[in-house]
């Protein structure tokens, strides 16, 4: 199975969905998992892919646009995430203030831009507590996180997702969802995965301020001002609750998630039949 | 074996059937008094009979006034159909060019007048109230003689019809769908009848329009037109007015799956260009089956009508043959001639009488048009659908009757239920649900797959993979068992005898990319599987690749930890490690078998003891 496909503990949540009997240890993928909301064809630019091998994306539209650049055997399946939420109820426990997902790179890149001026702008729009959540190589940096605690938010960090089939944190996105379900709104400076999560997971959803410039950004597929574009319902201090949420399903592919036996066989997860050709 | 090279020689079915013997009569034939020779009669000759649908004579026999009408039989037809019309009670002249069938002929029916020689040899004297001609024109000609053009032909024809007569006649559609799936190499040079190629005469007529056009100008009246599938000399369906280029009439969506039957009974194990089930549907959505039809069938008087049907059709080989009429809901499926009901195929039945059938459209396209669009919801819901269908005809988990061969490809949807197609066969014990739904699911997965059609799931998914992701989109699982069963009655329906069918059911188990058919071989379905296999190929060379490159990082990461490992072990402190691991394993180890030992004599002790308290047999406490 490709490293990728477990990332955030994915293959281990599509495991448990599937009703596996060790899902802490998913077998092989035949294929590789979409590991995060993106505008391109759904896998990660760069990443050195099998020819011909299956790839399983989140959305239809991801699954078209995957097409149209050359990917074949794109089957749609829906996010983890989405699956993730469908297993796990909500408590309705009561909601109270602002997760805040700065915009991150990945450990290969370096996000420019300025934290302080975003952290004054959410301080000045947010009337809530603030939590805010950095991905795990800013949450290593001492210097940004007492940036952040110095303004008064909660600083997390939902874990490592794991790299080349090692330290992979199985409860990443249970963390995530957790945390999104305490909070009643969701906010980033860029439209990412976690602003789709969030909507998701029942957060009103803001996108607003430096979207921050990503060293060797990739404008392939239209970058930043392409999402803009795209997505204007989730930008703003304020958006529409319904029609972000039905953005997010569509995106996360929520209102298409495959059944557990068909999930299997998609997967490559299902028993063998026994075959005397 | 001669030098004749091998692709010249002729086909069997066009072969003269004895070779021929010069100065030599049948002494059987010299007092035949039935038979007269016309002229341009065919010496060392003999024309291979066409088929007889009961289609077809169901149609020919509503023709038949009563006893003693005049009926002329022109061109080589099959004995049944003479049979047919000789039992109503005609008077029946056949029209032969082959000296060697009329013998044969005269000989087999005394009853039955029989001319030999070419039509273009009838005179005044030949006039009938019936003239039939389901061969078509071109059999009509000789070798001998002047040739007729198909104008002449059609005259000929026309003027044997007497005033209040019916002509019956079958012409080949140049443009049918045949011509354009057709894969047969050398046929013409193959064929001794092609001293010219079938169908050469300038003015013949190309359309039914125009077939219909030239009648009338000879005088007859076409009061039925009839496309003809799937075969131009084997027609079993009948498509008639009411029905044909009216793509919006109720009986759209039986004639779909009626047709689709057809073409695989026809073209089963045939090498063909393309599928030609592929063309037809798409010639019924259009409301073209007039336009792509392989024959026409037209019913002319000079005056007066005939009823006719909307649809006609039957086996291809038997007497079967019913039509469908559009009733409250649905449609009615009316046997007119009955099958063979002591007709057995494994653990199946002929079927017969009256029975309702849905209309709508045929669930395998909606299914195929889902798979295109990559709608998986869509899908899902259809395929609920369907299982709620099934299990609601399900008693105590089992399915009784013709709906237990229930097929996506002859399922009807009229959008608010499902039902069958006409039925043909029933199996004769009940059939488990599970295997119904198995095989409905199989059987779309197959038809996916070696029809070439799109569908969201690899490419290089096996009908068995893929028959178990559609199930598995109802949350129902696919058995072995049920896998097999639903296989079983697969091949009870093709009908194959035993050694064939285990053939077969490798064949349909190893339904793969690489598998190009399951019935019509055809060419294009074959490029198409063979580029399937290319991408498999290409698939498996590139995670050869991968792997290598993964082994090579792995190896390559061992390597490293192993160095390390050696690395600590050198120091102070992993010296101590290892040897306190040693003392450890050590200490464990000899506790372990302490233990054991300990605890064997103690069981040893309690065994002991019991024996001494336990009394001797016989023994009184």
């Amino acid at each position: 199975m490709h490293h990728a496909n477990y990332y955030y503990g994915h293959a281990h949540v599509l495991a448990r969905y599937c009703g596996l009997t060790d899902p802490a240890h998913p077998p092989r993928m035949l294929g590789y998992l979409q590991h995060g909301w993106n505008i391109g064809d759904g896998m990660a630019p760069g990443v050195p892919l099998v020819d011909g091998s299956p790839m399983f994306v989140w959305s239809e539209e991801t699954r078209r646009r995957s097409v149209s650049q050359g990917r074949r055997n794109v089957l749609a399946i829906g996010a983890p995430f989405a699956y993730l939420t469908e297993m796990t109820p909500d408590a309705g426990a009561p909601r109270e203030g602002t997760i805040f997902y700065p915009f991150h790179g990945w450990e290969g890149q370096q996000v420019m831009g300025d934290h302080q001026r975003l952290i004054d702008e959410v301080r000045s729009v947010e009337d809530g507590p603030v939590t805010v959540c950095l991905y795990w190589n800013e949450h290593r940096v001492r210097g940004i996180r007492r940036l952040y605690e110095k303004a008064g938010f909660r600083v997390i960090c939902h874990g490592y997702r794991g790299f080349w089939w090692r330290d992979h944190d199985r409860e990443f996105l249970g963390r995530q969802l957790a945390e999104l379900r305490r909070h009643r709104r969701v906010v980033s400076n860029r439209l990412c995965s976690a602003i789709w999560y969030g909507l998701l997971a029942g957060c009103d959803a803001a996108v607003y301020g430096d979207p921050m410039v990503l060293e060797d950004g990739d404008l392939t597929f239209g970058g930043e001002p392409r999402l803009r574009r795209q997505w204007p319902e989730v930008y703003g201090y304020a958006t529409d609750r319904e029609t972000c949420r039905a953005l997010a399903r569509r995106e996360l592919g929520a209102d298409n998630l495959a059944r557990p036996m068909e999930l299997r066989n998609a997967l490559g997860w299902a028993e063998p039949l026994e075959r005397c050709a | 074996m001669s030098d004749r090279p091998a692709a010249l020689l002729p086909e069997p079915a066009h072969a003269a059937p004895e070779p021929p013997i010069p100065g030599q009569v049948n002494p059987a034939a010299a007092v035949l008094t039935n038979l007269i020779r016309i002229g341009d009669e065919m010496f060392a000759w003999s024309d291979a009979v066409t088929g007889y649908s009961g289609a077809l004579r169901h149609l020919v026999r509503t023709l038949i006034a009563g006893p003693g009408t005049h009926a002329l039989i022109a061109g080589p037809h099959h004995d049944e159909m003479i049979t047919s019309l000789v039992d109503s009670g005609a008077e029946v002249t056949c029209l032969v060019r082959s000296l060697r069938d009329a013998e044969a002929l005269a000989l087999r029916f005394p009853a039955v007048g029989v001319l030999c020689g070419s039509a273009s040899r009838l005179g005044p004297a030949h006039r009938y109230d019936l003239v039939v001609c389901l061969d078509g024109l071109d059999r009509l000609n000789s070798a001998e003689g002047t040739p007729l053009t198909d104008d002449q032909l059609l005259a000929t024809l026309a003027k044997a019809v007497t005033p209040d007569g019916t002509l019956v006649l079958r012409h080949e559609n140049p443009l049918g769908i045949h011509t354009a799936v057709e894969l047969d190499p050398g046929a013409r040079e193959r064929a001794d009848s092609a001293w010219y190629p079938p169908g050469s005469s300038a003015d013949r007529p190309a359309s039914l329009s125009e077939l219909t056009a030239r009648l009338a100008i000879f005088g007859l009246h076409a009061t039925a037109g009839y496309a003809a599938f799937p075969l131009p000399a084997h027609p079993s369906v009948l498509v008639g007015p009411g029905l044909l280029g009216e793509v919006g009439a109720p009986l759209r969506g039986p004639l779909q799956a009626v047709l689709a039957r057809a073409y695989t009974d026809a073209y089963r194990d045939s090498p063909v260009l393309s599928d030609p089930r592929r063309i037809a549907g798409r010639a019924l959505r259009a409301g073209a089956e007039a336009v792509l039809a392989p024959a026409w069938v037209t019913v002319s008087r000079a005056s007066g009508e005939v009823p006719s049907h909307a649809l006609l059709a039957g086996d291809a080989d038997g007497p079967h043959a019913y039509t469908l009429t559009p009733a409250d809901w649905g449609a009615t499926a009316t046997t007119l001639v009955p099958a063979d009901e002591t007709a057995v195929r494994g653990g199946l039945r002929r079927v017969n009488g009256a029975f309702p059938v849905a209309t709508g459209v045929v669930l395998e396209e909606r299914l195929f048009g889902l798979c295109a669009s990559a709608d998986l919801p869509g899908l899902r819901t259809e395929l609920c659908r369907l299982a709620a269908w099934l299990d609601g005809h399900a008693r105590d988990g089992l399915v009784t009757g013709p709906m237990a061969l229930a097929d996506a490809g002859e399922l009807l949807d009229d959008g608010t239920q499902l039902g069958l197609a006409p039925p043909r066969w029933s199996p004769e014990q009940p059939v488990a649900a599970g295997t119904v739904l198995t095989r409905i699911a199989w059987r779309f997965a197959a038809r996916l797959i070696t029809s070439g059609q799109p569908h969201p799931w690899p490419v290089t998914s096996s009908a068995t993979d893929l028959a178990g992701l559609l199930l598995g989109m109802i949350d129902r699982p696919l058995r072995e068992d049920s896998l097999r069963a639903a296989l079983e009655l697969e091949l009870d329906l093709t009908g194959l005898p035993l050694p064939d069918r285990d053939t077969r059911r490798r064949e349909l188990l190893a339904i793969a990319p690489g598998a190009a058919t399951i019935d019509v071989p055809g060419y294009r379905e074959l490029a198409e599987a063979l580029w399937r296999q290319r991408y498999q190929a290409s698939h498996l060379l590139a995670q050869m690749t991968w792997t290598e490159q993964i082994i090579r990082s792995r190896d390559l990461h061992l390597s490293k930890m192993d160095w390390e490992i050696q690395l600590y072990r050198r120091s102070w402190p992993g010296r101590f490690l290892m040897v306190a691991r040693s003392g450890y394993k050590l200490v464990r180890n000899d506790t372990r078998k302490l233990s054991k030992k300990i605890g064997k004599r103690r069981a040893a002790a309690r065994r002991a003891k019991r024996d001494l308290n336990f009394p001797e047999p016989g023994e009184v406490i």
